[in-house]
């Protein structure tokens, strides 16, 4: 990483810091950082930008349970997803569902970095890998 | 029966239908053999994880906001964005007696063609080297089957002894003879039916090298009928760096299990110097920060804990490790050579001047020693061979001060005669180890001076016509030294007389 990175870097992770609030975050403190780099520019703006995006991308991202299934899915169901993940994770959690063919059957739920997989295409890969 | 039926079908389905937990990332750049992974939060160090196309990757670098993994296999077919998933396990490689005689590489996958491997258990390649208390001290000899090493620089099970020369000078040599008197010893004491025999299973690590060397090597053990004692671990030049980082690691694994098994295994490091330069490929492509002659911080930790791994235990067996290191213009004071030395019990040096006079092995009696001493050395040769490391740097001094004048006294030319014929006398072919029995009567013939009336120049010749002489008309004589390790007066007289029917019967 040249140093012209490393530095947006930091600085993006500040600005990350101040976009959180009660532990999550706050599109009106997001706000606010954006419109404060509009004002006082950075020395890179895109390079901070961009780490900067990622950085809330990969937070949001833990709170929403993005549901991939291959069948029909009802509201209720992802409720119910939403209150699990919620209490296994400690913090609300959104639910929203997403079509997939190529699951064959089943489902799968991605919160951040972790997957939860239970669709058939799944366990027929994890076959595949095993034999 | 059929509600049982029925329950046994809920617990099938609903164990079929349970969510599998995954760890994921995403590739945020691949280059040279190195991947930088956008999440993986709940990584561990040294974790395997897993690459689409069933490359396996190692986290090796675990920052605030991404993860740097070595890649080992084809990395040909990743790309930006490829999904990536941890998989709870540290790396591990087949272990057990189904690798003997087969060639692995640094996963322990088979490559020498002969089908797959029936190995039962796994070994994690990274372990901590066992502690203090469950440590013995090395006292039960590895013999190498070469005199000067036998008798000079002697070698215990559990040490770690370092060979270090310039390229060239019969690093690689001494290992395989090492290895091949091990089969010796074994096939002999196997035949014997001794309950008390322990043989000496060897691992030959071969890092960097070209493959056609690693061919050769097994064509040596293959000839001398070693390789059914010995598993090879191949991570040729040819192969990415963090195999050739990972094959010393795999090979140590794999001596564990003897080790751990209450069996004594060898380990030969073919060379260290190959695996620093890896490693510090590795760590600059990982962004770590570099230091002397641009090696990371941590290499010497890379070989300690490596080394450290060797030790003989107590109730259970050992490993002897042989690490090799390349000079490079006889340079021992070099950054890995000084810390290489540093870790080991000791070195056999070899020089390329001694090499290029003829005397083969090039062991430099004054730069080598063994710290474990006389300890890993049964009686009769420190009987016979106790003060020939001292004759020899007389020698070497006298030699080097008789240059300055012709007018010696009687006393200084008998020494540098003495000398003369102990250097002729430690001339040995390559894999060609001599038994410890065979080393011991021809150090008693020279102790007795049966050689001093022979000339310098033909002293080679007549050691081999005693060793013949030994080998084919007194088997028995050399059985009983064997058995005994010790020369009592009766040996003695025997050996004397043995010596001098052979002076009789030899003519120069």
């Amino acid at each position: 990483m040249s140093k012209q990175a490393k530095i947006a870097q930091q600085f993006a992770r500040q600005l990350f810091k101040l976009s959180v609030a009660d532990g999550a975050v706050s599109a009106e403190r997001v706000g606010g950082v954006l419109a404060y780099v509009e004002k006082n520019r950075p020395a890179n703006p895109v390079m901070v930008l961009r780490a900067y995006h990622r950085l809330v991308a990969t937070e949001l991202a833990k709170s929403v349970a993005v549901v991939e299934h291959a069948g029909v899915v009802d509201d209720a169901l992802l409720a119910t997803i939403a209150a699990s993940m919620s209490k296994k994770y400690g913090r609300p959690v959104a639910a929203s569902g997403r079509p997939n063919a190529s699951l064959l059957a089943g489902l799968r739920v991605r919160v951040g970095d972790d997957v939860y997989e239970s669709s058939v295409a799944g366990q027929l890969s994890a076959l595949a890998s095993a034999v | 029966m059929s509600t049982v039926l029925e329950q046994i079908e809920q617990q099938i389905a609903k164990l079929s239908s349970k969510a599998v937990k995954k760890n994921t990332g995403n590739i945020r750049t691949v280059a040279d053999g190195v991947a930088k992974i956008d999440g993986l939060s709940d990584v561990m160090y040294n974790e395997m994880v897993q690459f689409p196309g069933n490359a396996i990757g190692i986290a090796l670098n675990l920052e605030e906001d991404e993860v740097g993994c070595v890649i080992l296999g084809d990395i040909s077919q990743l790309k930006e964005g490829d999904e990536v998933t941890t998989t709870g396990k540290l790396l591990s490689v087949p272990v057990g007696k189904a690798l003997l005689g087969r060639t692995v590489d640094a996963l322990g996958n088979p490559v020498d063609g002969k089908g797959p491997l029936d190995a039962k258990e796994f070994y994690p390649v990274e372990k901590i080297a066992p502690g203090i208390i469950v440590r013995k001290s090395v006292s039960q000899p590895l013999f190498t089957g070469i005199m000067a090493i036998d008798s000079m620089i002697p070698i215990g099970r559990g040490q770690r002894e370092l060979i270090i020369g310039d390229r060239g000078t019969g690093k690689t040599t001494i290992t395989i003879d090492t290895i091949i008197n091990q089969a010796k010893i074994n096939k002999v004491g196997i035949a014997s039916k001794d309950p008390n025999f322990r043989p000496v299973y060897s691992i030959y690590v071969a890092v960097g090298q070209k493959n056609s060397n690693i061919v050769r090597t097994l064509s040596a053990l293959e000839a001398a009928g070693a390789l059914e004692f010995t598993v090879i671990v191949a991570a040729p030049a040819a192969d990415n760096p963090a195999n050739q980082y990972l094959a010393p690691y795999s090979g140590a694994a794999i001596g564990e299990w003897f080790m751990e098994n209450g069996m004594d295994a060898l380990i030969v490091y073919d060379d260290l110097s190959k695996h620093a330069v890896a490693y510090r490929q590795i760590s600059l492509i990982l962004k770590r920060p570099s230091g002397r002659e641009a090696y990371p911080g941590d290499v010497f930790y890379l070989h300690s804990r490596l080394l450290e791994r060797a030790a003989r235990l107590d109730g259970k067996g050992s490993l002897t490790a042989l690490p090799i290191i390349e000079t490079l213009a006889g340079d021992v004071s070099a950054y890995i050579p000084t810390n290489v030395i540093s870790i080991t019990d000791g070195q056999i040096f070899l020089e390329t001047d001694l090499f290029n006079q003829g005397i083969r092995p090039a062991v430099s009696v004054g730069l080598s020693v063994s710290r474990v001493g006389s300890a890993a050395q049964i009686k009769a040769t420190k009987q016979v061979g106790g003060k020939l490391k001292g004759e020899l740097a007389q020698f070497r001094e006298l030699a080097a001060f008789a240059q300055f004048g012709s007018d010696l006294d009687a006393k200084t030319k008998a020494q540098l005669d003495r000398g003369g014929r102990i250097v002729e006398l430690f001339k040995q072919p390559a894999f060609a180890p001599q038994p410890i029995e065979l080393q011991v009567s021809v150090l008693f013939a020279m102790q007795k001076g049966f050689f001093d009336p022979i000339e310098i120049r033909k002293v080679v010749d007549a050691a081999t016509s005693m060793k013949s002489f030994f080998t084919t008309r007194k088997d028995a004589l050399l059985t009983e030294i064997r058995t005994k390790a010790a020369l009592d007066k009766d040996l003695e007289a025997k050996l004397q007389a043995a010596c001098e029917e052979w002076k009789s019967s030899y003519s120069a």
